[in-house]
């Protein structure tokens, strides 16, 4: 243990990692042996059932937090392994392909980088605020995530505000991105800065006008609510009642989200990285981070409000009642008993087995083991690829959370696709452009949508 | 305006215990030497100083202004040059005349056979030594080419200027097919040394005769590929329409040459205007347009490259056969005299006036750069615009700054 020989000042960081680690690990098997063996465990877990059972509504509430949480992480990693890749292909490139297959582990050593660069704060920052910056906008775009509606009951909180607390909410980015470009001590930050504030006050406002007219059709402010008004076939999405409220909702988005044509706060042509001039380290990957998760949220959002969100574009029950065929494919594993043990004892290997024969006579210079190790892999892509299929025909989460991921990826593509292919507009043609198109036109979708809706009330009378 | 007391010398130890925030302002660290100076360092209220450059990503190169602002307003400029001074002019003075080509080579680093043409030509002309037609019509093919691939590569610039990203890998994708067509002869991709007093420095081999065939086979197409990306953009032409203006006048006034020029309607090129090499025997067109604005600037560059390669085209066709390098001594000694040429580059008239003293090194090699003129009409155009467009008129004068500060 060559940790355990040195001292703590003379250790890496590993080691600063490690140890402590250890520590805890010894320390819990003590306490969990000392405690288990004089009963005070077995007593805890009896009164830790009651509390969890009692306060079930706040533990549900902090695990979803947590999992939105968490779930930024790798969704920022695809959307930045995306951008890198999609952005390639348009310029010609070929783009990461050195870490992981195709390079997907790229984005990933991208976020170890950061974490692994120095913390700089310049002279003349203001510190607690410029340490506060990126915090305060990466929580902005999580918590948005909290009312997204991913499938089915997968929804962190189903509020019956869900809409406005979106925009409540995401609309704390930009104190963020002020808070970073004024605290910097730079000219180019606070540029960035102010753009920032001067570019999200106008475009929250076709923001939020351009989703008036779904409400008004859908009558509720809750996101679960309004994507369950969408079922059905593909034409009963919001996009073909309202197609001006979701170009309108669309440009917004592009602009809230900072995205090219409309990315003047972080303009690098211009103010060289805008607020975050001065940011590095994990500093800086918050801003990056929370720039791709709002891609997400913004793509996300879109999906449900215009796009049915998590429904399929085709309504299957139709198609079967007319072909008169049931699926029913909900396996109890439970029912199988001693079936099951057989299975998995006997059924397996000689799959695998099944599986080696053919690899092994074909390809002739291969050895018999390791014709079997590409059968044991080929069984388990075969075993995925069909409990793949049983999940997504027995849960209609999993089918939801299939439609909701295809959708809003596409999206983020368009996001993606824009950058790769726009010049940036400039900041009066930006601000032009939302107050003397954007908000009337919102305005004009709010009454056309009310006439309509009470020409129809009329006529249906 | 900060007090001129709180800047302190490097050798102070103090200054690195304690920087004072002042030091990073534009302002320079001593009393204002001109009239001039002190108005522009003097701030009303409202106004703000901001540093661009040297090393903004956008000032192509190590220009550096110190812009006024109010907001995002341009107020008012103060370029400040020399950061890639190297005093080419004086080294060529000490060298031989054989020196002064490579020593003029990094001089417009993007389109280097033109500026080694100056001290070539001008030996030419003191020595009145006729060039070989073979090499007369490789030069031309070589400059073109280089033209090509300079104009390739602003095209991509402005684009970036603006924003985009993809425009430029196009522009490279152009550019890098040129560069090695001419490495192919010259072993070299940027800074080609091939000219030579007297002719160039090798024939034309089947390397580069396969790859130009290859590449004239698609270069019209490949153009109009990768233009058509910008040309109708609605962003890039709102941006850049009625952007930069500067009309004939003004133009002719501040010595502007090249597409700058005859983006304003003036139809000056110095390969019609003042005929060299083999320029008269060639047919081709001086496009021009009217506006003078950003766009037309940039269409300009289009219309340029179509030029060029009916010039290429031409080139080949009649190339004739014999020498490429006239009959001269290794070592040159000109009698003392003085002349002045010129040449058409991408940025507009490269000129050059050479002395001679009878010695064998050059007495005065003056470089007259056009990117130093065009550059001097960012100080008219950029007031009164936002900062955003302050890069896209700066990217449209097309400045080298190898050039510039020489």
């Amino acid at each position: 243990m060559s940790v355990l020989s040195r001292p703590w000042n003379r250790l890496t960081v590993g080691g600063k990692i490690l140890l402590p680690l250890l520590a805890l690990v010894v320390l819990l098997t003590v306490l969990l042996m000392v405690g288990w063996l004089t009963g005070l465990i077995p007593a805890l877990i009896g009164l830790g059932a009651t509390v969890i059972t009692d306060n079930i509504d706040i533990l549900r509430f902090v695990a979803a937090v947590t999992a939105i949480l968490l779930f930024t992480v790798p969704t920022a990693f695809v959307i930045i392994f995306m951008e890198m890749k999609f952005i390639a292909f348009i310029n010609l490139r070929v783009g990461p392909n050195r870490t992981g297959p195709w390079g997907t582990l790229s984005s990933v050593f991208h976020g170890f980088k950061v974490l692994a660069k120095e913390d700089f704060t310049p002279t003349g920052a203001d510190t607690p605020v410029f340490t506060l910056a990126p915090v305060v906008t990466y929580l902005a775009a999580v918590l948005g995530l909290l009312v997204i509606p991913f499938a089915p009951g997968l929804v962190g909180l189903d509020m019956n505000i869900g809409l406005l607390y979106f925009f409540a909410v995401s609309g704390l980015s930009v104190v963020g991105l002020m808070m970073g470009g004024w605290s910097s001590y730079n000219k180019y930050s606070l540029i960035g800065g102010l753009r920032a504030a001067a570019q999200a006050i106008s475009y929250e406002l076709p923001l939020l006008l351009a989703p008036v007219g779904v409400v008004m059709l859908a009558g509720t402010l809750s996101l679960n609510q309004i994507v369950i008004n969408q079922a059905g076939w593909f034409w009963d999405w919001y996009v073909f009642q309202q197609p001006l409220a979701f170009l309108v909702f669309f440009i917004a988005a592009t602009a809230e989200g900072n995205r090219t044509p409309f990315d003047l706060t972080e303009a690098d042509s211009e103010i060289v990285a805008g607020f975050a001039t001065e940011y590095s380290g994990m500093r800086f990957g918050f801003f990056f981070f929370a720039e791709y998760v709002n891609v997400f949220i913004l793509s996300a959002l879109t999906v449900i409000l215009f796009l049915g969100g998590w429904n399929a574009p085709i309504d299957p029950a139709p198609i079967l009642q007319f072909l008169n065929v049931t699926i029913n494919p909900a396996l109890d594993p439970g029912s199988l008993g001693m079936g099951l043990l057989f299975v998995l004892g006997l059924g397996v290997p000689l799959l695998i087995l099944l599986l080696a024969l053919p690899v092994w006579m074909l390809k002739s210079d291969w050895s018999f083991p390791k014709s079997l190790v590409v059968a044991f892999i080929l069984f388990n892509v075969i075993g995925a690829g069909l409990a793949g299929v049983w999940l997504f025909l027995s849960f209609e989460v999993v089918v939801g959370l299939v439609w909701f991921t295809i959708k809003t990826f596409t999206l983020a593509f368009v996001f993606v696709w824009m950058r790769g292919t726009l010049p940036r507009v400039r900041i009066d043609q930006l601000m032009g452009w939302a107050w003397k198109w954007l908000v009337e036109i919102a305005l004009l979708n709010i009454f056309l949508t009310a006439g309509a809706i009470l020409l129809l009330q009329e006529l249906a009378r | 305006m900060t007090d001129p007391t709180i800047i302190r010398s490097l050798d102070d130890p103090d200054i690195w215990v304690e920087t004072p925030a002042t030091i990073y302002d534009a302002v320079p660290p001593y009393p204002p030497r001109t009239e001039r100076e002190a108005e522009f360092y003097d701030l009303r209220d409202g106004e703000m100083l901001l540093n661009l450059g040297p090393q903004h990503p956008s000032t192509h190169g190590v220009l550096r202004v110190v812009l006024k602002i109010d907001g995002e307003k341009v107020v008012d400029l103060d370029p400040v040059l020399g950061y890639l001074h190297r005093g080419v002019e004086k080294i060529c003075e000490n060298g031989d005349w054989h020196h002064a080509i490579s020593n003029c080579d990094p001089l417009e680093y993007v389109a280097s056979m033109f500026s080694e043409a100056m001290p070539v030509m001008v030996a030419e002309k003191l020595l009145d030594l006729p060039v070989p037609r073979r090499a007369e019509y490789i030069r031309v093919l070589c400059w073109e080419l280089n033209r090509i691939s300079s104009h390739a590569l602003y095209m991509g610039w402005q684009a970036l200027d603006l924003g985009g990203l993809t425009p430029i890998l196009y522009s490279f994708i152009e550019r890098d097919e040129i560069v090695e067509m001419l490495a192919a002869i010259t072993g070299q991709r940027l800074l080609f040394n091939y000219l030579r007093i007297g002719g160039v420095n090798g024939d034309l081999n089947h390397d580069f005769l396969s790859r130009l065939g290859d590449w004239m086979s698609r270069a019209g197409a490949q153009l109009e590929a990768s233009t058509r990306l910008l040309n109708e953009n609605e962003i890039f032409v709102r941006r850049m329409s009625g952007l930069g203006v500067v009309d004939r006048e003004t133009a002719l006034r501040t010595c502007l040459s090249g597409p700058v020029l005859r983006a304003t309607g003036v139809p000056y090129d110095v390969r019609r205007a003042h005929p060299y090499s083999v320029y008269p025997e060639l047919d081709f067109d001086i496009p021009t347009r009217t506006e003078g604005d950003s766009y037309a600037r940039y269409l300009l560059h289009i219309d340029e490259v179509r030029e060029s390669i009916r010039i290429i085209d031409q080139a080949l066709h009649e190339m004739p056969d014999g020498p490429i390098m006239a009959k001269i001594p290794r070592l040159i000694r000109i009698p003392p005299a003085r002349a002045w040429v010129a040449i058409e580059s991408p940025r507009g008239q490269y000129g050059c006036y050479g002395m001679s003293d009878g010695s064998d090194q050059p007495f005065r090699l003056r470089i007259h750069d056009p990117s130093f003129f065009n550059l001097q009409a960012m100080t008219d155009m950029l007031p009164g615009n936002l900062i955003a467009d302050s890069m896209a008129i700066m990217a449209s004068l097309d400045p080298i700054m190898g050039g510039i500060d020489k």
